[in-house]
């Protein structure tokens, strides 16, 4: 029982710690000047925004991740993992009171997710230019999430893993606003932007006929 | 640190620049590495220099240090670094001569990434510690100075354009064609490049549209957004813009040029912080309009050759111009012959960015221009159509570099020889196409 | 302006659209000494205006500009 309460409490000051360095980032963010547009718009910034969270999405979307389809669909299914592990993990302290099928499924999704966690984490040595543009961080950053998913899966699968989880999640919620996974709210701003730019220059219809493939003949041909 | 005063400067405008946008950039990227293939240097080598990623990486090592936490205290974990004056100049040079700010690695980005205005950061930083290309530096000043003393050439620009009327009305068959200049309450200003060959076209095709126009004396090409420097780039802007209110008119429309029109269009309300009492847009919206409201008599086999089109990033990507093109083309030639990619997705000629007026780095735009010469060469085309006159130089030199053979035009070019016009002498336009550009 | 200037260099200009001509000459200047003369001969009109304004602002002398037919003359001193 101590146990639980030891690594529970400091699950839970991890997570308090990590909201609140996120939110001090999300006010810095909003501190920095953003100005304003005074041009006139070709189309809809609505517009732009709406497609660089949906449409522009997609792993089709995209000339890089046709490209690179497996290696983005490997890191769409290590996120969904992540967002499955930190859903379960609020959930943590009631475990006992979820149906066996949703753990289940919980934890395929970060069983999953771990697995392609440990692929990315060799990707990133193996593929020559990847480690070369990586940086420490970037390497122990995937691990610490890939470990943070497997202790999750097996927390999910018995309840005896709880603690442990905890602990490894404590690590996790502390490093990732400081380290390289605080991208994830940076993420939000960097694909707002794009979606204004795309938006209001009237970029996005064109974006939209390529991301539709009932419509892809619009690309003009012979 | 102190002591050493570029670095300094340019760390100090690197704090200046840091707004929402910067922030983003520096703080988003994963370095997951798919952004690789979207730029054409690295399609052109391969070399790890020319992943986008790496380029931002040089800029972000030097943020960190000063702002990141680990960068701060233990650097080696984040790959931080001290800006030093031999990185700056490394960093300079990249800046100026590896990108060419053409947006492709930012469309292909999951995280929306933009690079090109991290490069562009960093071009202001290089400008502002005097390590930005001398020559980039001196077109905007001669800009700038032109600008102050308009006085100085103005009466000789006017005869220029008096000879250039002539021409014109023997090339329309209209002995009552005008080219005005500076003529207060036309609804139009239009603002070409130096030269005839963006004036004349266009007087062509506002004369069969009947527009209501007038020249401005100013050109449209702005070297101000090159070195990132928006002192000056407001400055050779305002020219225009205090030229524009002071004529009344409702529209200032730009030469087919991309930087041009995208600074115009889309950089100078922000610059200034103020909506102009008139719209500005391309010279390829407006004639993309004419077409769509039959105001040209055309025919399209009046240019029966294979022809392409080459996609500027600044107006397809940054502009959001990839249709008006088309619409322009179908109308005006028979044989359309796009290149793979084309459009949002169409590759930088290499030219882009300032490039083309830096000839201390002629090698390196060449190996980049190599992804479009094969594009162009997969068409099968004879003529390369192009709305950006640094594309064109561009695709000039690449032209004579690789033996393409093909002919480099603009879209106006094109649409003036399939206007049906009534009684047309034969003119030789004054195509810049003709013209062998570079050594 | 029938100059008798005899310049040290010529340069052939013709044929290339800004803002190529004053980017070449600019770097020919540079490689003469102080003091030493450049004609320019150019066929894009542009250069009526741009050549006047670039000497004032790169502080050389413009010793003549005109226009013959369809061709643009300029000399240069350098000057620093
Ligand atoms: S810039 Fe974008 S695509 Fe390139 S490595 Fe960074 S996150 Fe990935
Ligand atoms: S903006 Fe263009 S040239 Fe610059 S890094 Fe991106 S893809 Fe390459």
């Amino acid at each position: 029982m101590t146990i639980q309460l030891v690594t529970g409490a400091l699950a839970l000051a991890a997570l308090v710690f990590s909201i609140s360095v996120f939110a001090s980032r999300w006010a810095q963010m909003q501190r920095l000047s953003f100005a304003k547009d005074f041009s006139y718009p070709k189309d809809s910034a609505l517009k732009g925004i709406l497609y660089a969270f949906t449409l522009g999405m997609a792993p089709w979307a995209k000339e890089s991740t046709r490209i690179h389809m497996l290696a983005y669909l490997r890191g769409i299914a290590f996120h969904v993992g992540i967002f499955a592990g930190l859903g379960a993990l609020l959930a943590s302290p009631w475990f006992d009171l979820i149906p066996t099928i949703i753990r289940i499924v919980c934890a395929v999704l970060t069983g999953f997710g771990a697995a392609m966690g440990v692929a990315g984490g060799i990707m990133r040595v193996v593929e020559h230019h990847l480690k070369a543009i990586s940086t420490p961080d970037d390497h122990a950053s995937v691990w610490l999430v890939t470990l943070f998913l497997a202790a999750m899966t097996l927390a999910l699968v018995s309840s005896a893993f709880v603690p442990a989880m905890w602990v490894v999640a404590a690590a996790m919620l502390v490093y990732a606003p400081i380290g390289k996974i605080r991208h994830c709210i940076y993420f939000y701003f960097g694909r707002l932007f794009f979606g204004i730019h795309i938006g209001r220059r009237g970029v996005v219809s064109g974006l939209i006929e390529h991301a539709i493939p009932v419509r892809s003949e619009v690309r003009h041909g012979r | 640190m102190a002591d050493n005063t570029a670095v300094s400067k340019a760390l100090q405008v690197l704090e200046r620049q840091l707004n929402r946008p910067l922030m983003a950039a520096l703080q988003v990227c994963a370095r997951c590495g798919v952004c690789a293939e979207a730029c054409h240097y690295y399609v052109a080598d391969g070399e790890l220099e020319h992943v986008p990623a790496y380029r931002a990486e040089e800029l972000r090592k030097v943020y960190r240090r000063k702002h990141d936490f680990f960068g701060k205290h233990l650097p080696n974990w984040v790959n931080a670094q001290d800006l030093d004056e031999a990185t700056l100049e490394k960093m300079a040079e990249m800046a100026f001569s590896e990108c060419t700010l053409c947006r492709r690695c930012t469309f292909n980005c999951p995280m929306g990434v933009d690079t090109p205005l991290m490069m562009r950061a960093l071009r202001a930083m290089a400008t502002a510690s005097g390590k930005a290309p001398e020559i980039l530096e001196m077109l905007a000043d001669a800009a700038i100075e032109k600008g102050k003393d308009p006085a100085m050439f103005r009466d000789l620009f006017v005869a220029q354009v008096a000879e250039m009327e002539k021409e014109l009305q023997a090339l329309v068959g209209d002995p009552n064609a005008r080219i005005t200049v500076e003529r207060e309450g036309a609804r139009v200003l239009y603002v070409a490049l130096a030269g005839a060959h963006t004036i004349l076209p266009p007087a062509a095709i506002f004369w069969a549209a009947k527009e209501d126009w007038t020249l401005s004396i100013y050109e449209a090409a702005n070297y101000g957004v090159f070195l990132g420097d928006t002192a000056r780039a407001k400055t050779i802007a305002s020219r225009i813009i205090d030229e524009a209110k002071a004529l009344k008119v409702q529209e200032v429309i730009v030469a087919e040029c991309g930087h041009a029109c995208a600074s115009l269009v889309w950089d100078a309300p922000i610059w200034f912080q103020e909506q102009f009492p008139f719209r500005v847009r391309s010279l390829v919206e407006v004639m993309a309009e004419y077409v769509q409201q039959g105001r040209l008599p055309l025919d399209p086999s009046a240019n029966p050759e294979a022809i392409t089109y080459h996609d500027s990033c600044n107006l397809a990507r940054t502009s959001g111009i990839y249709r008006e093109p088309r619409v322009i083309l179908n109308a005006v030639t028979t044989n359309l012959r796009e290149m793979t990619p084309n459009g949002l997705e169409n590759y930088c000629c290499g030219g882009g960015g300032g490039l083309v007026a830096l000839p201390e780095y002629d090698d390196k735009r060449m190996k980049a221009g190599k992804p479009k010469v094969d594009q162009i060469r997969k068409t099968g085309a004879e003529i390369v159509v192009a709305a950006c006159e640094n594309c064109r130089l561009q695709l000039g030199d690449l032209n004579a570099h690789y033996s393409m053979n093909v002919q480099i035009t603009a879209l106006a070019d094109l649409v003036v020889k399939a206007m049906r016009l009534p009684k047309s002498v034969a003119v030789p336009l004054p195509n810049a196409a003709a013209v062998a550009v570079g050594e | 302006m029938a100059d008798p200037i005899k310049p040290d260099q010529i340069l052939d200009l013709k044929g290339l659209l800004c803002p190529m001509p004053v980017v070449k000459l600019s770097m020919a200047v540079k490689k003469l000494q102080a003091g030493q003369t450049i004609e320019g001969i150019a066929t894009d009109p542009g250069v009526m205006a741009d050549i006047p304004a670039w000497a004032r602002t790169s502080g050389n002398e413009l010793l003549s500009i005109e226009q013959q037919g369809k061709e643009y003359h300029f000399i240069v001193k350098k000057t620093a």
